[in-house]
């Protein structure tokens, strides 16, 4: 796989640029447009009283005190809404697979703490959350789940009545000869390792404002969504609309990590609301919601094994994966995406060939797990590069030396992984030596020596991963899903004052994608970065698109970008080899001008657009009616993805009496293919870091035994601060460009996936002497303090 | 004594009056009331950092301070720091060193720095991650933010 | 998250203030700072009918000197103003330390001392400096003013012996013995956060002041570990305040955790101390 070489991005001049972003402007000065900032006139404010159990059934709902308090326009429970919207759930064709509905407001039982009960419209939010005060709620509360160990046995009590077991999910995969491997393994380690829940934590929280349009029937709504597209197509169902009868905009969206990746029930309560009361409605959810009720993240244990031979090759692999997905199975991933995850990606970038896994995804009394940044693939990374070491410390090999003899190497791509996954040519082994050179591995490792002598606790960690990026039809991000998330859309239009507009399916929530594909736009076209105005998260811009999700934002965008620029190019040629008479071959355009070559015949664009569609008479009409337009649209499928590989080293430092763990280097080696603005790629990375930091040593959301959510504020909930987080070194390789347009990789998950397993593994390298294995995470300081103690107790 | 209360404050150079509940958060006050929605909200408990304004000159947290408790004051928002059209220093060195990504913290950022380039000599790199600890960003790492906030006090010191 | 309706009142003196905190039948409540009292509000866990704002009372702020070499601070006093003051970084370097881990600069800016030693966080610096600097907080009611002592003054976890219709005016701090050596330690995972542990101590000689905050249901001055110094020095007092100390579990620490952490902090501390005591 090469790039298709018709499409000229061998000089690229913007495309690897550092160019500033557009979207500064208006955020650093307080002019941005997020769904808090959003009024209109007689807008109402909706607010959710939402389940203090964890698992009960409702007797009784008494609204009446809260409808009649001055200010309260509507009250509505279960049952209200169930009259105004349509049911649905997320289906999928995986076989094993149950879904369940997704009540948008609780009736009859509540399944977790958080979940809506009731909602209040009112004339602000401060009436609305004092009439939630006034609503009186009859509970039974019945058997909570909590230990998906133990609701997944067959006599356990069932979430949902109508399905067979609490086991939403279960696969298999198998290849090889798993027990003979380990049969002939000169090491094996093993573990139950437990990765624990988290929360995504945007700093905007999420938020809905509909409006409803008397004469056009119709509604919009403004949400927080990194999914415009699905979550108008569900809606489109869900209140029985066609498409032009409901539009989803994203507008800047305060971050979204993958939390803001499903339809929630919030969006449909507003819609409805708004929809009856024929009014606008805003609902903005405060960081307790948020906490309680955005797609938790990961939650999985994972028994596994793996077995070596003397010279450090992987002989088998097995894991049994049991992931807690709560209460639901989310719409649109289903209660498979994370967990299936954690098992396809398992055997990452090394050399399996015998490997057996069984996942089951399990339904407990907590909130729905979704998809967070990474998706399953830091639990993936975090057992395998867990175990590597573990191993290798067996047979007394470095762990840097372990995985250099089994990455694949550049020779033996394309390269089915055991789990099916198919890895296409990226720097597996240059990630790893490179990244072991930046930080300087060996004198990192006389330095360590050093500290020990000192009786200090120091250790380095590794990782390597390889991640699936830009997915396109070949394999559903979510397979058997009824979403496309296999294509993008993208119009270009060059209009009668001659600018340009691209028009894409995807949406924002930080990645500067309104720089990076007007770059890569600017580029193809022939035109200035600052000339093209792109278009994102509008469902009425593009007849179908679906969102920014799963690293696909530049492979998509800029591919669908690509196709509808170059198209719009062919255009201006045509037209300007006529006005400029001169061949086609010949024309020439760049930074806003068309000209022919060798020549000063030039023209703009801007007076190119205005010969066409205003001065008539200077285009013929044959021309005209061949052309139409200085527009086209494209949809771009990569098909098959590409792959996204790195490696991450760091140190740590575990002060030997108070067991803080401080890190001290922190380096990223990727290959992202080509990179479309280094600023940009770079501050993914540290952003994906300082997440997979929160996640290895301090966020956790815990329950306790009655389903309670102890962590429902950002004091309980901890997540870094710019303290925490080291400074790091983000190296990019462009080693060799992969197939897709333009040769771009996805990178936004990365960090966050590596993270954890190398901080897991410097941890564990630090206490080494103590013969302590990290299988267990957040490593808070209580965490190490407990393993520390037994350990030295025994 | 519920009534509402008359206030006058002095928002970014404007005076403005209103009668406001007692309850109402000067975070709302600032966003709702007169319409400045840079402020931002992001926990209303004071962890988050993103509603950080300056009131008679110190950064405070909006959501932590009544709206009554301004009445007389001089209170500044990100709106004073500069328009898109014409940013101001500590604005154009964020911008320069991609210290924003979603933008939905930097408002508290840029308020915070201001008030600490104003307070602390910010010798090192430590000094700035911590005076910049009260405020989470969860997109950019930091990084790039201390990178900012370094040029900013490069600036101040003539460096 | 917004705060249920209240009723507000700006008090002018602190004879106004202490009328309307009588007149409500224990009811009232004084906000200062609010930097802990709007966050309760917001989540709603606290129902107050009356706030009395007494920001605006002239004098109630300040640091100044007294007669014998120590200092009065007044309760409206910034923790801003006390971390920047000249006068406590001198005669105090503990607190003048202790400061810069309270919060972050935009709650020191409005968080106030009356409050903090008011809401009597366990694991707060300021009330542990209290009890550390042998402080006496002034406090006025309806009827009659007084003095009292830190040690007398924090009875559980939020809890004083201020009355419903006390407030607190100011904070009395005798000064310390020239060439005293301080140490200052406090563990949290974040930094800002609350402690999770903390202890300071001043060394002068062989008498050691410890004082301890997030290690137990009241800041402590440990008196056992005091002792423990002065017979048998720096293991002795680890050893004595971990079995003086009653922690108790939380999200952040377990009690287990924390009493060890107690025990390193007091170490490094008192080490710290010791050193600078001979310096
Ligand atoms: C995110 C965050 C982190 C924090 N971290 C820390 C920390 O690490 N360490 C720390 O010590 N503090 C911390 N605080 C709390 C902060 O220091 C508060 O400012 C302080 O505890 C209370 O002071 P205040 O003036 O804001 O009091 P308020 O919130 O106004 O009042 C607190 C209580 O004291 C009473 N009160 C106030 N003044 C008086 C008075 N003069 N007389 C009688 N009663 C009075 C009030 O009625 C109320 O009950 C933090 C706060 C936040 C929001
Ligand atoms: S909204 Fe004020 S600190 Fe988070
Ligand atoms: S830029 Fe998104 S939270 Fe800071």
């Amino acid at each position: 796989m090469s790039p298709p070489d018709d499409i000229d991005l061998t000089r690229p001049k913007l495309v690897g640029a550092k160019v500033v972003r557009r979207e500064d402007p208006r955020l650093l000065s307080g002019a941005g447009n997020y769904v808090a900032d959003i009024k209109r006139h007689g807008m109402l404010h909706m607010a959710f009283r939402r389940s203090d159990h964890a698992h009960a059934a409702i007797r009784n709902i008494d609204t009446k005190a809260a409808l009649a308090l001055r200010g309260v326009v509507a009250v509505y429970t279960g049952g209200d809404i169930a009259e105004m919207a349509n049911p649905y759930q997320a289906t999928s064709r995986m076989k094993n697979y149950q879904a369940t509905f997704i009540p948008p407001l609780a009736v009859g039982r509540v399944r977790y703490v958080g979940e809506a009960v009731v909602a209040v419209v009112a004339e602000s939010r401060y009436v609305a959350e004092d009439a939630l005060a006034l609503i009186e709620i009859e509970y039974e509360p019945l058997v909570v789940l909590i230990d998906p160990e133990e609701a997944l046995k067959p006599d356990a009590l069932k979430l949902h009545d109508d399905l067979d077991s609490n086991i939403l999910a279960e696969r298999e995969f198998i290849r090889g000869e798993v027990d003979e491997a380990f049969e002939n393994a000169a090491a094996t380690a093993g573990e139950r390792f437990h990765f624990t829940r988290t929360t995504p934590v945007t700093i905007e929280a999420r938020a809905a404002v509909v409006e409803f349009d008397k004469g056009g029937r119709s509604l919009t709504l403004h949400c927080t969504t990194q999914i415009p597209g699905i979550v108008r197509d569900k809606l489109s169902e869900i209140f029985d609309l066609p498409g032009p009868r409901i539009r989803v905009i994203a507008p800047d969206v305060g971050g979204g990590f993958g939390g803001k990746t499903s339809l929630y029930s919030e969006e449909i309560v507003a819609c409805a609301a708004s929809r009856a009361l024929e009014k606008p409605v805003k609902w903005v959810s405060d960081r307790m919601e948020d906490l309680m009720t955005t797609g938790h993240a990961f939650d999985e244990v994972v028994y596994a094994d793996i077995a070596i031979a003397e010279d450090g090759a992987i002989l088998g692999l097995k894991a049994d994966v049991i992931g807690d997905v709560g209460a639901y199975s989310i719409y649109p991933w289903t209660a498979t995406i994370e967990p299936v995850q954690v098992v396809s990606f398992m055997p990452g970038p090394y050399r399996i060939e015998n490997y057996a896994a069984r996942v089951r995804s399990v339904a407990t009394n907590k909130t729905l797990t979704g998809a967070y940044r990474g998706v399953g693939r830091p639990i993936s990374v975090f057992v395998m590069d867990r175990l590597l070491d573990m191993a290798a410390r067996k047979i007394g090999m470095d762990p840097m030396e372990i995985r250099r003899r089994n990455l694949i190497n550049d020779n033996e791509f394309p390269y089915k992984a055991a789990s099916g996954l198919v890895w296409d040519k990226s720097a597996f082994q240059a990630c790893l030596r490179e990244a072991a050179d930046g930080i300087g591995y060996d004198e990192l490792r006389h330095e360590q020596q050093a500290a020990r002598a000192e009786g200090r606790w120091v250790g380095i960690g590794v990782a390597s991963y390889a991640e699936l990026t830009g997915v396109g039809s070949r394999i559903a991000v979510a397979p058997g899903m009824p979403i496309n998330t296999g294509t993008e859309t993208c119009n270009v239009a060059i209009d009668s004052t001659g600018a340009v507009t691209a028009s894409f399916g995807i949406a924002s929530q930080g990645q500067g994608m309104e720089t990076t594909l007007a770059q890569v736009v600017a580029e193809v076209l022939g035109v200035k970065v600052e000339d093209v105005d792109v278009i994102l998260g509008d469902t009425s811009a593009v007849s179908h698109g679906t969102g920014t999700y799963a690293s696909r934002g530049a492979v998509f965008g800029g591919g669908a970008g690509t196709l509808a620029a170059k198209a719009v190019r062919e255009k201006i040629v045509r037209v300007a080899g006529h006005l400029l008479e001169a061949a086609e071959e010949d024309i020439e355009t760049g930074d806003g001008n068309v000209w022919v070559k060798g020549t000063d015949r030039a023209m703009t664009v801007r007076d190119l657009a205005r010969a066409l569609y205003s001065d008539m008479g200077r285009v013929p009409k044959e021309m005209r009616d061949e052309i139409d337009n200085l527009e086209a649209t494209k949809v771009y499928d990569p098909f098959f993805g590409t792959t996204t590989a790195a490696t991450h080293m760091c140190l740590v430092e575990i002060d030997a009496e108070t067991y803080k763990v401080e890190i001290g280097k922190y380096i990223v080696v990727e290959d992202c293919g080509r990179v479309i603005n280094p600023m940009i790629a770079d501050g993914q990375a540290h952003g994906g870091v300082a997440q997979g930091i929160g996640v290895a040593l301090m966020e956790e959301v815990i329950h306790d035994d009655s389903g309670q959510v102890l962590t429902a504020s950002l004091v309980d909930y901890v997540v870094p601060s710019a303290v925490e987080v080291p400074s790091m070194d983000v190296i990019h390789v462009e080693a060799e460009l992969p197939g897709t347009i333009g040769g771009f990789r996805g990178l936004g998950e990365g960090g966050t996936i590596g993270a954890p397993a190398c901080i897991a593994n410097a941890i564990s390298d630090a206490l080494n002497p103590l013969g302590i294995e990290i299988t267990e995470i957040p490593a808070t300081p209580e965490r190490l303090f407990r393993l520390i103690e037994a350990a030295r107790n025994s | 004594m519920m009534d509402r209360i008359s206030i006058s404050v002095t928002v970014n150079g404007t005076v403005h009056t209103a009668e406001v509940e007692p309850r109402l958060l000067l975070a709302d006050f600032v966003r709702e009331t007169l319409d400045l929605t840079g402020t931002h909200v992001g926990c209303e408990h004071g962890v988050c950092g993103a509603c950080t304004i300056l009131m008679n000159g110190d950064s405070v947290r909006s959501c932590l301070t009544l709206a009554v408790q301004a009445d007389g004051a001089e209170v500044e928002t990100v709106e004073s720091l500069g328009d898109a059209e014409n940013l101001g220093p500590l604005q154009k060195a964020f911008r320069d060193h991609h210290a924003l990504q979603c933008g939905f913290c930097t408002p508290g950022m840029l308020m915070t720095a201001t008030d600490m380039l104003r307070k602390y000599s910010l010798e090192t790199d430590d000094d700035i991650r911590d005076g910049l600890s009260g405020n989470i960003c969860r997109c950019t790492g930091y990084q790039h933010i201390v990178d900012a906030v370094r040029a900013a006090r490069d600036e101040r010191d003539g460096r | 998250m917004k705060p249920a309706p209240f009723a507000y009142v700006r008090a002018a003196s602190i004879e106004d203030a202490v009328a309307a905190l009588a007149a409500s039948d224990g009811l009232a409540k004084v906000i200062a700072g609010g930097q802990s009292l709007v966050p309760m509000l917001n989540f709603r866990l606290v129902d107050v009918p009356l706030f009395v704002d007494i920001n605006g009372i002239e004098g109630l702020s300040g640091v100044e000197e007294t007669p014998g070499g120590g200092l009065r601070i007044g309760a409206l006093t910034r923790h801003f103003e006390l971390e920047a003051s000249p006068l406590v970084r001198d005669r105090y370097p503990v607190l003048h330390e202790a400061m810069k881990h309270v919060a972050h600069l935009a709650i020191r800016n409005r968080g106030t001392i009356g409050g903090s030693l008011s809401h009597a966080d366990p694991a707060a610096e300021l009330p542990a400096m209290s009890v550390l600097l042998d402080a006496n907080i002034a406090a006025t009611g309806p009827t009659s003013k007084r003095s009292i002592a830190a040690q007398d003054f924090f009875e559980a976890p939020l809890t004083t012996v201020l009355a419903p219709d006390e407030i607190v005016t100011a904070v009395e701090l005798p000064p310390l013995p020239a060439g005293a050596g301080w140490g200052f330690e406090e563990f949290s995972q974040r930094r800002g956060d609350f402690a999770v542990a903390g202890v300071a101590a001043v060394v002068e000689q062989d008498v050691a002041r410890i004082a301890v905050f997030g290690v137990h249901d009241t800041p402590l001055r440990a008196v056992g570990a005091e002792q423990a110094f002065a017979s048998g020095g720096v293991d002795s007092a680890v050893d004595a305040l971990r079995s003086e100390i009653e922690p108790s579990d939380d999200l952040h620490g377990s009690a287990d955790y924390r009493r060890h952490l107690a025990g390193v902090l007091c170490k490094r501390a008192l080490e710290v101390a010791s050193k600078r005591a001979r310096a």
